[in-house]
């Protein structure tokens, strides 16, 4: 069975399903084939942050990266504006909070690190305010008398991940894009003008005709890039979050810190989630690499330190029980910026994947979108991000 | 939390089944430690009163007397540690062992790091929904028999036991003998069926006479008493508005539920007895290979020798599928054996005579479990009893008709993991252990595999504070 597309979209994550959405609202006939379940990488396994302060593994690994981490400030200021109005255009609560986030720090050390992030944000014109612990605690008074200081920024705060890939898909069915499930990639050829794309379904190959091809899978970028003969340098990573058990409202904000791996937030239904960044062990295969379809293994250390800079940074926390640690697998790059934009070796494909995409998958999806059409206010945000800069490891392939 | 202690074998469970492989590895010299979330050995079979009860003739009957004989014997031992009151929360495979986060009952935490760890955890009731299945009063009849075992005290006045399980009997027969009143004993199946299924293997029946009298005594005990025992009823409804205040019965012709008819039954008890499924949350998690319970669960599938998948882990006992204290207390001689050999303390041949003899009764037993497991299955009959705003989730408040809405919905995940995604199904704090198997059924009704994988396995396997896994 043929079918055709103006767009194919692989991965039926967040940045998928938006990206699908803008185009079909931009005219586009679009098709998302999805492998597995919808929302079932890491656009539903993270822990729902919205973070836009310079993130602390920017900042760990000096000046250069946290120079080029200043540049990506113009897409975050752009992710504020288009979280604020999401909830309007998808219709519905998707339980979307921007009540301020805190970056905290402990030490003197991290009092400096602060300090230098402020001042690459103040250049860049990110609203974040540098306060004393007394002050962080008037704002949040759940925090340890250990906190000697904060980055405040009042747009932070988290919405919920089981929920927001869904709007999207749902969205996008109701301008006319078509969505299948279950329907695994497993040729790409080039013809004349785009791409044939093979596939499977219920043990039915199908075959899709499309103009333009938008890889958005996640961990399985790379496998669906090299169908294509083009390498997406993207490298799957397991990360670890915890959930306690419901408690009434008491932490409005996100909690991050900059000199340990700490995300905290409370989500509408009561539960705090800690995550941070702390790893998980990836299954490995037997015939050697990692196994993306087993979810990866609980680090008894990882658990313990990660669940040790919560309770460091809001002691109450250690009176909660525990109720569920989850484990869930990201794609990251080598300079730790995400992979977004169109592959020079093949025209016609373009790629989002490499992390950060719950923050900035709604804005990303936009600009990809006004890329694909060839709108041309897409170009410059996204410049940083583009697969152009991983060259080098393409100049034998395409 | 304490720093770690370490120990050649780490046993999960102080059951028959944990107190038989103690006693095999102990005595070939490793070092034991024992941990279970009682204060006292016995597991759920011989769940102890507190030590300053003085009860007499605790648990009398033929059918606890070889249990109690183990039970002393391995209470007695002085070589194996016994970590009572603790929830072993994670078990984490590691290079050279395993590593176990432990949390006391009553709080506290720490690790115990072991060559080697049997899980001989047991099983627990099926938690069966129904309309007012989560009102204050309504229990499982395991529930019921833990009061009565081991706190000597009965959790009501009036009880209405209701299920498909034989077992019912038995702790009807325990509340009735302990000053409680039974007001009805409602068994789905139809006698004559029960009996038939029985007599369709006559020799298993003879053979496992002993504990098929104790089911008989039960009824006849329950009949000199006055207490209606109703075959081909169950309950359609538990009633009442803040606590169980009733129930309504309804007939079951073939295993299908009539709507309630009759007038209800007044009780401020509702034990329910559908079915028992194996605790295997920590083989599971680990990365044990399973197999689907047989209604419900998980089962840890297990080698000749009571060797998971998982290397250095072994199984015994109702986490290899429910078959009874008799077989755990068997499969957990083996396992003794079998990790006395595996440690090179034991040679293979030494014990070759002990494992023939072993297997042997463990082959007889076990086609009496199948017998049992035939005439006690509650399969077809449980998915008619909820309806669509009976709550399925009780940690999170989700009712069937959301969760059958989800599966029915457009590009519907196909795993079960999805679905708890999108609903909250099995996202509290059980873990999904109380909804599991229903969500599983609703997804093989609508053409999904039943056995296929259920929620993905996730730590803590119980809650644990914080506070109480960090150093």
């Amino acid at each position: 069975m043929t079918e055709a597309a103006d767009v194919l979209v692989i991965g039926g994550g967040l940045v998928g399903c938006a990206t699908a959405w803008h185009l079909a609202r931009g005219g586009a006939s679009v098709l998302i084939a999805e492998a597995g379940d919808l929302n079932a990488g890491a656009s539903g396994q993270n822990a729902g942050s919205l973070h836009f302060q310079i993130e602390r593994r920017f900042l760990e690994n000096g000046d250069a990266l946290a120079e080029q981490a200043a540049r990506t400030i113009a897409l975050s200021r752009l992710a504020v504006e288009e979280w604020r109005g999401l909830e309007a255009a998808l219709g519905g609560d998707l339980e979307i909070v921007m009540d301020g986030g805190l970056m905290v720090a402990e030490t003197p050390a991290d009092m400096a690190l602060l300090e230098a992030k402020a001042r690459r944000e103040a250049e860049w014109g990110l609203p974040t305010r540098l306060i004393d612990g007394t002050e962080a605690r008037a704002i949040a008074p759940y925090l340890s008398p250990r906190i000697a200081g904060a980055s405040y920024m009042a747009d932070e705060g988290h919405a919920n991940p089981r929920t927001l890939t869904r709007a999207f898909a749902a969205a996008a069915l109701r301008m006319g894009a078509r969505l299948t499930v279950h329907t695994r990639v497993t040729a790409i050829s080039r013809i004349a003008g785009g791409f044939v794309v093979h596939a499977v379904r219920a043990g039915e190959a199908i075959a899709v005709r499309c103009g333009a091809l938008l890889i958005a899978a996640g961990a399985w970028t790379a496998a669906i890039g090299a169908l294509a003969n083009v390498h997406l340098p993207v490298f799957p990573a397991g990360l670890t979050m915890n959930v306690t058990e419901r408690t009434p409202a008491f932490i409005p904000h996100l909690v991050q810190h900059v000199g340990r791996r700490l995300s905290m937030k409370q989500a509408h239904s009561g539960n705090v989630l800690i995550g941070g960044g702390w790893a998980s062990r990836l299954a490995q295969k037997e015939s050697g690499g990692f196994d993306l379809s087993r979810p990866p293994m609980v680090r008894p250390d990882a658990l313990e330190a990660n669940l040790k800079a919560a309770v460091d940074t809001v002691p109450r926390v250690a009176g909660l029980n525990l109720i569920r640690t989850w484990t869930g697998i990201v794609a990251i790059t080598a300079d730790q910026l995400p992979l977004v934009g169109e592959v020079p070796q093949v025209p016609g494909l373009y790629v989002a994947a490499g992390g950060s995409a719950f923050t900035l998958g709604p804005t990303f999806a936009r600009l990809m979108s006004a890329l694909i059409l060839k709108r041309s206010d897409a170009e410059e945000p996204l410049e940083m991000f583009a697969p152009a800069r991983f060259n080098h490891l393409n100049g034998f392939m395409g | 939390m304490a720093e770690a202690a370490d120990y050649d074998l780490a046993i999960v469970g102080g059951g028959p089944a944990g107190q038989a492989a103690a006693e095999q590895a102990a005595s070939a010299g490793l070092t034991v430690i024992m941990i279970d979330e009682q204060a006292r050995m016995g597991g759920q079979i011989l769940r102890q009163p507190p030590v300053p009860f003085r009860v007499t003739n605790w648990l009398p009957g033929g059918i606890y007397r070889r249990l109690k004989r183990q039970l002393a014997q391995t209470e007695a031992r002085r070589d194996v540690t016994w970590r009572g009151r603790t929830s072993v929360a994670g078990l984490f495979p590691e290079e050279d062992g395993f590593t176990l986060l432990i949390a006391g009952t009553a709080g506290g935490g720490g690790r115990v790091r072991a060559r080697r760890v049997l899980i001989a955890a047991g099983c627990y009731d099926l938690p069966v929904a129904l309309p007012g299945w989560t009102l204050p009063g309504a229990m499982s009849a395991g529930g019921v028999q833990a009061f009565v075992k081991s706190q000597r005290v009965v959790p009501g006045d009036r009880f209405v036991f209701a299920g498909t399980h034989p077992l019912q009997l038995l702790v009807a027969a325990q509340v009735a003998a302990a000053g409680g009143t039974v007001a009805a004993v409602l068994f789905a199946q139809a006698q004559a069926a029960m009996i038939a299924r029985l007599l369709r293997a006559p020799l298993i029946a003879v053979r496992n006479a002993p504990a098929l009298l104790g089911a008989a005594s039960a009824y006849l005990a329950l009949r000199r008493a006055g207490v209606p025992i109703r075959f081909g009823r169950t309950v359609r409804r538990i009633e009442g508005e803040t606590v169980v205040t009733g129930v309504a019965p309804a007939p079951v012709v073939d295993m299908i539920c009539g709507p309630a008819d009759g007038a209800t039954i007044a009780c401020d008890r509702v034990a329910l007895c559908f079915a028992f499924v194996p605790q295997a949350d920590l083989p599971r998690a680990a990365g044990a290979a399973m197999r689907a319970g047989a209604h419900g669960g998980w089962a840890t599938q297990a080698d000749a020798w009571m060797r998971s998948t998982v290397p250095g882990l072994y199984v015994a006992g109702e986490t290899t599928g429910v078959a009874g204290a008799e077989i755990a207390l068997l499969e957990g001689r083996l396992a003794g054996l079998a990790i006395a050999v595996d440690a090179g303390r034991v040679a293979a041949g030494a014990v070759s005579g002990d494992v023939r003899g072993i297997r042997r009764r463990l082959a007889r037993l076990g086609r009496f479990a199948a017998l049992l497991d035939d005439i006690a299955s509650p399969a077809g009959l449980i998915d008619q009893l909820p309806d669509a705003e009976t709550i399925l989730c009780r940690c999170e408040d989700v009712r069937f008709g959301a969760v059958a809405a989800a599966l029915d919905a457009a590009a519907a995940p196909r795993g079960v993991s999805g679905i708890k995604l999108i609903t909250r199904a099995g996202m509290g704090l059980c873990q999904g252990r109380t909804c599991e198997h229903a969500v599983r059924r609703l997804s093989a009704a609508r053409g999904g595999q039943v056995s296929a994988a259920g929620f993905t396995p996730r730590f803590p396997v119980r809650p644990v504070a914080i506070g109480d896994l960090i150093r």
